[in-house]
């Protein structure tokens, strides 16, 4: 199956129809223009824009640069170990929060394609942390893990677990608990995508299972698993490019700043932020933020190959 | 965990197996009940827990706030963090920022989109498949990619501290999320609805109108709130482009609260209070919409 929508799906022309057509394309063409436009504008000329950047060396905001090859990018790929450590750190984090992410999303989405009382309010509620803006999430949460007056630590101690609660802010933590932060903000995007695939899926193949005898683990294998396999494909697809390619939430999270403590959350993003707006390298910041491009297109090229045709077979 | 949640019917292993005064099935049944329901609050409480910890906060005086061990319910609630918020905040600038750029950009991506969506869907020549796999692109986009050639961009022509340059630059992020999802919406519509009304004589734009438009306003409604969405919670490209205090957005205001000197929780709560409040209201009424609109379009397979 195609994960790109099916454009010629409504094409397959009778008589009339292919009468009209064939005058038809060029409004067509007209239509699009405006997005493709747009698209080659807004996307397109800062591509090339980044690419012809970073070969120079060149200040933030002053005009002029100088040529330097590749001299950019031999830095990073060659000598630079702030930007190893940003890399795996960033890969560490995509991992751990898709994985938590996919988790916790297909068994709410699981729980709430069932049929039982508050579903519809449940299912509104669970959507609130995708909703509301990344601020507000990373607002609450410092609150709420604040060293002092946090209730974090507060239910930990009644609980008994520890009297002595980490500081879940301070160098130890703040990693961890920006993953838990993390997957709470975006786990939704996974439950409703799943959810939405998941009501659509026949309740005559369930039936046609339980007759058969498979027990809850064997009808999630055997037909849920490959009912949702598609939106899976797509949504883990897009769920690793942006946590990947997160900066907001690490960026508050760390203390919006590079040192001091979002010095333990400095993933690729961040680093490519402090290069041009910190350090004013712009040229430096377009290289880093190449590299990242083309690492992702990379990671997708193989991915579609290796994953999608798979599933064409499944 | 997924195996358990799974569980779309009783469970063997959930039950208690041989009660006496519980059949098996009864047993199985209530067991599955149980799990359901204990499931359903744990995700509720999961996701409401800290908003409701954030309203309770933002009732509070001062010197509730910073106690330790912390109070769940304020004592003497005052609202004494909202009245401060107003008067020494410039929130209300934020919010009217932040509602400028996400609807102007939102109407321009919605506008642009079902244009080419609409092409997509109905007429045929050449490139219109490469389309679709440079519009997957776009959706991908790394943001921190765009961020120099933008910064370079509106500061030679002007455009920093701009409604114009932050409504454009959502429009770059919004417009390759819409195009696709409308793309998929417009796919659900029949051609065949089309060439019936052209059979009885419609013209093609009497057809769209007529026929397309009412059929696609359900799809056009949740591209729109997922378009404003993704424009209004935005924070990096208001931070870069948008530097002086009177035109800065939400999400870049309330975070530079947390940079004051003295962080006063109370007021940054009230403000957090201030902003969800009319957007999970606004979430709530269009909720239907989006869960169909989700799953229609951005992920369809």
């Amino acid at each position: 199956m195609s994960v790109l929508p099916r454009a010629s799906l409504s094409v397959q022309p009778a008589g009339l129809v292919m009468r009209i057509r064939t005058s038809r394309d060029l409004p067509g063409v007209i239509l699009v223009l405006p997005a493709v436009l747009t698209l080659t504008a807004l996307l397109g000329y800062p591509v090339l824009y980044n690419l012809w950047l970073g070969f120079q060396q060149k200040h933030t905001i002053q005009p002029v640069g100088t040529w330097v090859g590749l001299q950019n990018y031999a830095f990073f790929l060659l000598n630079d170990r702030q930007f190893w450590d940003s890399f795996w750190l960033g890969l560490l984090y995509a991992i751990v929060t898709v994985v938590a992410q996919l988790v916790l999303g297909i068994g709410a989405a699981l729980l709430l394609n069932e049929d039982f009382k508050g579903r519809m309010l449940v299912r509104g509620v669970a959507l609130f942390p995708y909703m509301i803006p990344i601020t507000l999430s990373v607002i609450i949460w410092r609150w709420v893990f604040n060293n002092q007056y946090g209730i974090a630590n507060h239910l930990i101690v009644g609980t008994g677990i520890t009297a002595r609660p980490p500081l879940w802010l301070g160098p130890d933590w703040i990693f961890w608990t920006l993953c838990m932060i993390s997957v709470w903000t975006f786990f939704p995007f996974v439950l409703i995508s799943i959810l939405a695939r998941l009501q659509t899926v026949p309740p005559e193949l369930y039936d046609a299972a339980k007759v058969d005898g498979a027990g809850a683990v064997g009808r999630f294998i055997h037909i849920t698993l490959p009912q949702i396999q598609t939106v899976l494909f797509i949504v883990i697809l897009l769920r690793s490019v942006w946590m990947f390619t997160k900066f907001d939430i690490v960026w508050m999270w760390g203390g919006q700043s590079y040192g001091g403590l979002g010095e333990f959350v400095r993933i690729l993003p961040m680093y490519t932020y402090h290069r041009i707006f910190g350090l004013f390298q712009a040229g430096e910041g377009a290289a880093l933020a190449n590299i990242m491009f083309f690492m992702l297109l990379v990671a997708a090229y193989f991915y579609f190959r290796y994953f999608q045709t798979d599933e064409a077979h499944a | 965990m997924i195996g358990q949640a799974a569980a779309p019917a009783p469970s063997p292993a959930s039950a208690p197996a041989s009660s006496p005064w519980l059949t098996g099935a009864r047993a199985r049944k209530l067991g599955y009940q149980v799990m359901i329901y204990t499931g359903a609050a744990l995700l509720t409480g999961y996701c409401v827990v800290p908003l409701v910890w954030m309203l309770l906060t933002s009732l509070k005086p001062p010197g509730e706030v910073i106690t330790y061990p912390p109070a769940i319910l304020p004592r003497e609630p005052t609202l004494r963090n909202f009245r401060l918020l107003f008067e020494e905040s410039l929130i209300l600038t934020f919010l009217w920022n932040s509602i400028v750029a996400a609807v102007g950009s939102t109407v321009l991506s919605i506008l642009i989109g079902t244009l080419a969506a609409y092409s997509l869907t109905r007429y045929r020549y050449p490139g219109r498949g490469k389309l679709a796999t440079l519009i997957l692109l776009g959706y991908m986009f790394p943001p921190i990619v765009l961020i120099i050639p933008f910064f370079v961009w509106f500061k030679a022509i002007g455009l920093t501290d701009s409604y114009i340059g932050l409504t454009v630059t959502y429009v770059a992020l919004g417009l390759p999320f819409a195009t696709w999802l409308l793309w998929a919406f417009f796919q659900s519509i029949p051609l065949e609805l089309e060439e019936a009304a052209w059979i009885d004589g419609a013209t093609r734009a009497r057809a769209i109108i007529h026929v397309v438009l009412p059929l696609s306003l359900p799809g056009v409604i949740a591209t729109s709130i997922f378009t404003f969405i993704v424009a209004w919670n935005e924070y990096l490209f208001a931070l870069i482009l948008m530097n002086t205090d009177r035109m800065k957005t939400l999400p870049v205001g309330l975070a530079d609260l947390l940079n004051r000197p003295m962080t006063d929780w109370g007021v940054i709560m009230a403000a957090g209070v201030v902003i969800t409040v009319p957007a999970l209201l606004f979430f709530i009424l269009t909720q239907n919409y989006l869960v169909k609109g989700w799953g229609a379009g951005a992920v369809k397979g």
